[in-house]
């Protein structure tokens, strides 16, 4: 199983590669000139020289990459134009918070999702099924944004149970105040993610509950939540868990408008003040931080996988 | 088989389960319309039909798994208990304690997440038979009882670990642990080859005569109906047609149907010059033909008054019944199979392989290195003459399919040459390799798989004429509606889509489209196996006619013996990407001299009761082997009963030895004893 891991993660390592080419390369496609992006439009002529001069861009373009992928693997991934300080310590200081909702979110999808699912699929069309489907529906219909104002509205105005600014509490530190404060913007979220997860178990679970082996499992005399939650579920998790994975990957890497909406402290927020400011190193960092993260939750979905699935050979 | 009912003994009183006036309908579907039936302790009861027959939803509706949208009427007693209207409990408890049930594809009955062992005892585990800490050692011990080596390491293991033979076992260990009652087996080798079918098939006897349950047996498989029933009923659009002693179903079958269906059944002891199908195609359940279903079909009753009502089925003697206003007496029985020469080669050979061989790499997983190979055709030599059928048998994974592929240039060969009209095709470049393909064609065992869902039977047909620019020159509309005729359609069917063909008729177009560029050989890979026995009996019957007419050369791909004694002049056995035996049909079936081919054919079960115990069988021990690890010398010395250590050490020379009528590939070839 190590041995497994270990070679999936180093499979990683040209996927990287590829994608850390076209992060840096990003740099090219914005109009006008890297440098003008990277000193901001009033710099002078002074400054340009000078910058170009410190990032070398007046060297060969392959050489350029190899100097910043260099810079890059020891964690220096430039200054932010804006405030002077690393990139890779702005980025580093809101893993913490992003992680920690990006997990909530998954968690309260989960929660709403699954028995959602399992529920409908028991009656398939049935009138509770179609009830359910309308709320997965809704769920995935509504704008995020608005729900977490309504969510704002109900809970922080009118009852005032729950601040309506989510500030980012460590669960570690603090686990009551972590639930109070991360639980309206994980509401938004995992209402929204609950109505895909309940989409994909729903229909996972109506593909194995049509397969021989329930047949088989029925013909033992099994109860039939046996049937469910020891044959069924184990078989349905494996197309599931492909995207529960990446709907973590996206909450991780941040999610923009509900951290604005919430003014709580994400990676998804600190992208949207560089991209507002322009600030092309930290743009680049944070998608870089982006990359990492959708990879290596596709490795996690991979060994999961073949964790649930004897078939699956990891050897 | 068992010491209480070998032959058919007169059943004790008390059945263990009666069936009265059940009918079962999904929406207007009438899937089955008033059966009754009894199955007494101890014996075999064996239902035999065709798909749509209403056979399987009959098995579901006595364990009472159908489904809600199932509309189930009349009564099926249990024990005391009446499953129809029992509640879900006391199902519940009936399944788990005294009911087992096996069913057809081993490979989906299990499920793949969970280990055998567990999968054999939760059923008892469930009902506090045994208790979850004996469970182990339980299953362990029925591993053993149905011959599964070193269970205790195998109850460990998931169902991929297994082979196919090996989960079918599994599945008769979990139906038949503790004291069932009543056992409820749903073409429970219909997906297994020929030897692993008797291994299962031995094993289920035994498990039976052990245990004293009695069996339902639910197949198409008129020989393993022979085999091991003692009573049988016939089943046809959903009702019981004739019931009676297995003896009394094949000697002297009374219903029209019954007797048809011996009729166009391809015989492995016989040959007959040409089968009778029955006519048409089996009804479907939401449109039956008034009166009796099978009138249409019927060489008896079609334009008699009396078969526009549907007879009841009714007593015509102890033990037996018939469903028919015409049942036919003893004089109206099987006729006299003559025996039919196979005609012998001649001229110049127009497919010849020599030495072929087609090596999959296989590869690791990270670098993708190769490390290995299989060996999945390793030198097959094989000779087909024009007008001439060679059949080319073996069980699944033996590389007869691959061996055909290669053939037609649809893989790539590792090695050997290919001639075809004395011309080498081996490495031809694409172009002309396309010359010579339309001079060879191939037809799929899938019918329901090879046709394109979304085109017209016509546009499928014409399609190689378009691939090759043939359309305009060949006749256009007008040739194709020929085809259509030609294999027993109707040009008007051209403008359908497959899904409004039956299965044989899908074939037919299959044919139909290897035909449309005028072909001199045919690869038929399994082209009946996918049928029912009177469709498969009309689809060989139009091979044989297109044959006589086109002067077609076959090379005929099938695991069913019978099929391929029928049709074939010459025989080739295979046996992990060799050839073992190579012979005329006469020859080879009436004394075969490799030790894999007489196993073969002694595991074939014979549509005859009367053979049940009169023949030796050899039964193989293990499986097929994987062709990425072949076994050492012949492939075939581990499971073979006159291996010595030299098969082990040193692989035999396919040839032809003096003395001997086959050419064979083995040290000890000769005659069974």
């Amino acid at each position: 199983m190590t041995g497994y891991v270990l070679r999936r993660l180093l499979q990683l390592l040209p996927v990287l590669l590829l994608a850390s080419l076209g992060v840096w390369a990003m740099v090219f496609a914005v109009p006008g000139s890297p440098v003008g992006a990277l000193v901001g439009e009033n710099a002078t002529p002074e400054q340009i020289r000078e910058t170009v001069a410190r990032l070398g861009l007046d060297r060969p373009v392959l050489e350029q990459y190899w100097f910043w992928l260099l810079s890059a693997l020891h964690g220096d991934l430039g200054l932010s134009i804006q405030s002077r300080e690393p990139v890779a310590m702005l980025i580093a200081e809101r893993i913490p918070a992003t992680i920690q909702l990006g997990l909530s979110s998954t968690i309260v999808g989960l929660v709403f999702g699954i028995p959602v699912a399992i529920i409908s699929a028991l009656s398939p069309r049935g009138w509770l099924d179609r009830a359910l489907s309308g709320w997965s529906a809704l769920a995935l219909g509504v704008p995020t944004f608005w729900l977490g104002i309504l969510l704002i509205l109900l809970f922080a105005v009118t009852l005032n149970w729950l601040p309506s600014v989510s500030a980012f509490v460590p669960v570690w530190l603090d686990p009551w105040g972590a639930v109070v404060n991360t639980l309206l913007p994980a509401l938004t979220l995992g209402i929204y993610v609950s109505g895909i997860f309940a989409r994909f178990l729903r229909a996972a679970l109506l593909g194995e509950l049509k397969a021989d082996y329930v047949r088989t499992a029925r013909s033992k005399g099994l109860r039939e939540r046996d049937v469910i939650g020891r044959h069924v579920m184990r078989n349905a998790l494996l197309p599931f868990v492909t995207v529960v994975g990446l709907m973590t990957a996206s909450f991780i890497g941040g999610t923009v408008v509900t951290e604005a909406v919430f003014t709580y402290p994400g990676i998804g927020r600190l992208l949207i003040q560089a991209i507002d400011a322009r600030d092309y190193p930290l743009i680049q960092g944070c998608i870089m931080f982006i990359l990492v993260i959708y990879v290596l939750m596709n490795v996690m979905v991979d060994v999961l996988y073949a964790y649930i699935d004897p078939r699956i050979d990891y050897g | 088989m068992s010491p209480t009912s070998s032959g058919g003994a007169a059943p004790p009183d008390a059945p263990v389960l009666s069936v009265r006036d059940l009918a079962v309908s999904f929406g207007a579907g009438r899937v089955v319309r008033g059966i009754d039936f009894d199955v007494f302790p101890g014996e075999v009861l064996g239902i035999v039909g065709e798909s749509g027959s209403g056979k399987s939803v009959t098995a579901l509706a006595i364990s009472g798994l159908l489904d809600a949208s199932a509309n189930v009427s009349g009564s099926v007693r249990f024990a005391g208990l009446e499953i129809t209207t029992a509640n879900p409990e006391d199902l519940r408890h009936m399944r788990g304690v005294d009911v087992g049930m096996i069913f057809q594809d081993p490979t989906t009955t299990l499920n793949p997440v969970l280990t055998i062992g567990r999968q054999v005892t939760e059923g008892q585990v469930a009902h506090r038979l045994i208790s979850a800490e004996a469970a182990d050692a339980q299953a362990e011990a029925l591993l053993r009882e149905v011959d599964i080596p070193d269970p205790a390491a195998r109850i460990g293991q998931f169902p991929h670990q297994f082979s196919g033979g090996m989960r079918q076992r599994a599945v008769i260990a979990m139906a038949m642990a503790g004291h069932k009652k009543l056992i409820i087996a749903d073409e429970p080798t219909t997906a297994l080859d020929v030897t692993v079918q008797a291994q299962v098939l031995a094993v289920l006897a035994r498990r039976r005569a052990e245990t004293g349950a009695a069996v339902i047996l639910i197949t198409h498989d008129l020989g393993v109906v022979a085999e091991v029933a003692d009573r049988v009923a016939v089943m046809y659009a959903g009702r019981i047609v004739e019931t009676g002693t297995v003896d009394a179903i094949f000697r002297t079958p009374r219903h029209p149907y019954t007797s048809g269906l011996l009729r166009s059944l391809p015989r492995l002891d016989t040959v007959a010059e040409r089968l009778q199908p029955i006519d048409g195609q089996p009804p479907i359940a939401s449109r039956l033909p008034s009166g009796c279903a099978f009138h249409p079909r019927c060489a008896i009753g079609r334009e008699r008054p009396e078969c526009q009502t549907e007879p009841v089925l009714r007593d015509i003697a102890p033990g037996a019944s018939v469903a028919c206003h015409f049942p036919q007496s003893e004089a109206a029985t099987l006729p006299a199979r003559i025996a039919s020469e196979a005609r012998g080669a001649r001229g110049a050979p127009l497919l010849e392989i020599e030495d072929l061989r087609v090596h999959f790499p296989i590869r690791s997983r990270l670098l993708r290195r190769r490390i290995g190979w299989v060996r999945a055709v390793d030198g097959v030599n094989l000779t087909v003459h024009a007008g001439e059928t060679v059949g080319l048998v073996g069980e699944s994974g033996c590389g007869k399919t691959t061996t055909g592929r290669a053939i037609m240039g649809l893989l790539p060969a590792s090695g050997g040459r290919i001639r075809f009209d004395g011309e080498d095709i081996t490495g031809l470049p694409r172009s002309e390799l396309r010359r010579i393909r339309r001079q060879m064609q191939y037809v799929f065992q899938d019918p329901f798989a090879s046709l394109n869902p979304i085109r017209t039977a016509g546009e499928i047909v014409a399609e190689p004429l378009r691939i090759h620019g043939l359309y305009d020159q060949m006749g256009g509309d007008i040739y194709i509606g020929g085809l259509f005729e030609k294999v027993g359609l109707s040009a008007a069917m051209m403008g359908r889509l497959p899904r409004q063909f039956s299965g044989g008729q899908k074939q037919r177009i299959g044919i139909a489209r290897a035909l449309a560029l005028q072909p001199r050989l045919l690869i038929l890979d399994e082209p009946v196996a996918a049928l029912d026995v009177s469709i498969q009996a009309q689809i060989v019957n139009l091979l044989q006619d297109l044959q006589r007419e086109l002067g077609l050369a076959y090379l005929f791909v099938a695991h069913d013996l019978s099929v391929v004694r029928h049709i074939c002049d010459r025989v080739a056995v295979m046996y992990l990407g060799r050839i073992v035996e190579e012979s005329t049909r006469d020859a080879l079936y009436a004394t075969p001299v490799h030790p894999y081919t007489q196993s073969l054919l002694s595991a074939v079960p014979l549509p005859d009761p009367a053979l049940r115990n009169a023949r030796r069988r050899i039964v193989l021990r293990g499986e097929i082997p994987s062709p990425a690890r072949p076994p050492t010398g012949c492939t075939f010395h581990p499971r073979c009963f006159r291996a010595t250590a030299r098969c082990a050490a040193e692989a035999p020379v396919f040839a032809s030895y003096p003395g001997l009528p086959s050419s064979v590939a083995c040290h000890f070839p000769g005659a069974a004893e």
